[in-house]
């Protein structure tokens, strides 16, 4: 999720163009409360909720070790929201705001979100969750551009013909492309995706980057790392070895980017901090491309960068929100998406690695994120993941959004499947202690 | 030789343990540092880690005079016959300290100036650390010998908390580890590893972690023996360089590990019974 328009503009003129958008946005929601009278009291009531939280919330080391909801529960809970937040279209919303409702249709998250919500299917046996992944998939094939590509920022924010192509967004409506195409076995689906792969490659940069007027801020960004695993996943499905090479040259590039401590460089985002969000994408893309491509030193990467945030959570019972080069200086808020995507690739090292202490902080983690779902309130605001904690930090402020339902429900699902997986498979064998 | 021992609080059933142990076999402490019985973190941790109803029956316990069924008065059953005396059972470590003739100090933090103010004090040539907070060098060099902690797992192999648990998942012998404290998590030079040889006998995780406990300070007490009369030394630790610590597990953990001491509980039954 990029936060805005992938519109390319260099230097001072760009960053007046930023600080304009953020006016004109902060604008807009402060507005909202005008037009929608009834959404004060569910504002007010979760300001009140966040703010007696985190001043009597005492974290200690036996924090978030014991149930206190089942992740069956919370995990339908999210689907719910996911599948209320489709809009007549068949795209689903970015985002519901306390202040100004439900956004418009976002092409990026509803292309990510069709894996999840075929995954809730396999998993609860839920066929809601299919036909709102077979609407959605019709809607992203209705936006697909003549050259392949798929537009940035959020649907009826530009006329369709203003829209720039967005590499980001590519990639993640490919995503759910490939999953549907495996799932349907459509050809229209399959030679959407084709045509979405072969304009990656065409726009990728020589070194394996992407930057040019179709990436965000004309820059190259290490998060879209994102884009290399759906490439490396389009490969596997249409049984073509090019975009697979494509997303190995991207891989290449990220992993170059890797610091000794685990930081990567190359975030790349002008009038952002470095939001745990980003920095999970990077470590998501990497490690679910490099398990495809078979690449040990990219898991071996990501697990070294993933090992320094599980310290710091299993420590402070906490991941700041953002931070600065090398993990410094971490933010007093959290950011949920990014907690929801590190227990994915926690739960996923611990899927390839056999260390049991990945599991075990995702355990945590996503009882953390259980206990900060709502369980009560009106449609928009029941199961849904606010972008911080609290709820007026800095990331997407005042608002539940769309992709941090989509990557807690992965986590639980993951947690599902691994954990059934484990017990399964427990022919323990005798203590060597045993007398 | 001269023993200060460090407590998370008065109350510290290992604590008192710990010091009629060394005091029976000769080594009766100069001092203890604790930590306010009511102390936050002490608190916080302890309701994590037991619950709220086993918390106030344990302060009930140790606070409220009671007569009889002195059992009921211990959490860990395993510590009775230390913690036995005169008809009843020493309540805190301030009866401990009345009985054997040794001082209590009680600080908010045993990093305080004014806690290594009493330490430098009491000149100790060994501190025991059976609880409290992280401590930190200037305390760490104070002692001639060293801070010495009783670690429930092997090491270098199992760093951190829950060991006896970790070790159970993975397979690593379950037993426990006398070493000296340095800056480090559990990464101090080793004065000796004991595997526990009835690990496949516990009824369940708590058991086992009962009776860790009293045979660490068993253990523990056999060790400063020995370094009173200079027959042991201190080896360092190896695989410095790796990460092998480890966290408080997730209850869904515990559920597996409980599970595999069953198992390894019916493969000791089994034997026994083709035996």
């Amino acid at each position: 999720m990029n936060g805005s328009n992938d519109n390319a503009m260099p230097g001072q003129i760009a960053r007046t163009q930023i600080a304009k958008a953020q006016i004109a946005k902060a604008m807009t929601e402060a507005t909202g409360l005008l037009r929608g009278p009834q959404r004060a009291l569910p504002l007010i009531q979760r300001l009140v909720s966040d703010k007696l939280h985190s001043t009597f919330e005492q974290r200690h080391l036996y924090s978030y070790t014991t149930t206190k909801r089942p992740s069956g529960d919370a995990l339908n809970s999210l689907l719910r929201w996911i599948i209320e937040a489709q809009r007549p279209d068949g795209g689903i919303a970015a985002y519901y705001s306390l202040l100004t409702g439900y956004s418009q249709s976002y092409p990026e998250v509803t292309g990510y979100l069709v894996p999840t919500l075929y995954d809730f299917a396999r998993a609860t046996g839920d066929n809601r969750a299919v036909s709102v992944a077979e609407s959605a998939t019709r809607w992203l094939l209705s936006l697909q551009m003549p050259t392949g590509a798929f537009p940035g920022g959020l649907h009826g924010g530009l006329a369709t013909h203003e829209s720039q192509p967005s590499v980001f967004n590519t990639g993640q409506i490919l995503q759910g492309l490939v999953r549907a195409h495996a799932e349907t076995n459509r050809t229209d689906t399959l030679q959407a995706a084709v045509a979405a792969g072969d304009w990656l490659i065409k726009v990728q940069q020589p070194d394996g980057s992407w930057s040019g007027p179709a990436a965000y801020q004309n820059a190259a960004h290490t998060y879209y790392s994102m884009v290399a695993w759906a490439l490396a996943e389009l490969s596997d499905d249409a049984g073509d070895r090019q975009y697979g090479f494509a997303a190995e040259r991207n891989l290449d590039w990220v992993l170059s980017q890797f610091r000794p401590s685990g930081w990567i460089d190359g975030i790349n985002l002008q009038g952002h901090p470095n939001y745990l969000h980003f920095i999970a994408y990077v470590l998501q893309g990497v490690l679910e491309c490099g398990i495809l491509r078979q690449r040990n030193d990219a898991i071996e990467a990501v697990a070294k960068s993933s090992w320094v945030l599980l310290r710091k959570f299993e420590t402070n019972k906490f991941l700041p929100g953002a931070f600065d080069t090398d993990f410094k200086n971490g933010q007093h808020f959290t950011c949920l998406t990014g907690d929801a995507q590190i227990s994915c690739v926690w739960l996923r090292l611990f899927e390839v690695t056999g260390d049991l202490r990945y599991l075990n902080a995702a355990l945590k983690m996503n009882e953390m994120l259980k206990q900060l779902i709502p369980t009560r309130g009106g449609r928009g605001i029941v199961g849904g993941v606010s972008g911080s904690h609290p709820i007026w930090s800095l990331y997407q402020p005042l608002r539940y959004i769309s992709w941090g339902n989509k990557f807690f429900a992965d986590a639980l699902l993951l947690e599902r499947r691994l954990t059934r997986s484990f017990a399964a498979s427990g022919a323990f064998e005798a203590l060597p202690c045993a007398s | 030789m001269r023993i200060v021992i460090l407590c998370s609080s008065v109350y510290s059933e290992t604590a008192c343990a710990m010091a009629v142990r060394l005091s029976e076999s000769g080594h009766v402490p100069v001092g203890a540092i604790a930590l306010p019985a009511a102390n936050r973190g002490t608190l916080l941790r302890k309701l994590g880690q037991w619950g709220a109803t086993d918390v106030i029956r344990y302060a009930g316990a140790k606070l409220i005079p009671q007569r009889g069924d002195e059992q009921a008065r211990i959490r860990n059953p395993y510590l009775q016959p230390l913690l036995k005396h005169k008809g009843g059972i020493f309540r805190s470590l301030r009866e401990v300290a009345k009985c054997y003739d040794f001082v209590v100090a009680v600080f908010d933090d045993q990093n305080s100036t004014d806690s290594t103010k009493q330490l430098k004090a009491w000149s100790p040539d060994l501190i025991i650390f059976t609880g409290g907070n992280i401590l930190r060098k200037p305390l760490l060099d104070l002692p001639r010998l060293g801070v010495l902690n009783v670690h429930l797992g092997m090491l270098p192999e199992v760093r951190g908390m829950s060991s006896p648990e970790w070790s159970l998942l993975n397979d690593v012998p379950v037993g426990i580890t006398i070493h000296y404290i340095n800056e480090g998590i559990d990464t101090g030079p080793i004065l000796q590893r004991c595997e526990f040889p009835d690990a496949a006998r516990c009824a369940s995780l708590s058991n086992l972690r009962n009776r860790l406990i009293a045979f660490g300070i068993e253990k523990a007490a056999e060790v400063v023996a020995n370094l009173d009369r200079g027959a042991i030394s201190a080896t360092p630790q190896s695989h410095l360089n790796e990460d092998r610590q480890f966290f408080v597990m997730h209850e869904w953990l515990q559920a597996r590990a409980s599970e595999r001491l069953a198992q390894s509980q019916s493969a000791a039954t089994a034997r026994t019974i083709n035996a």
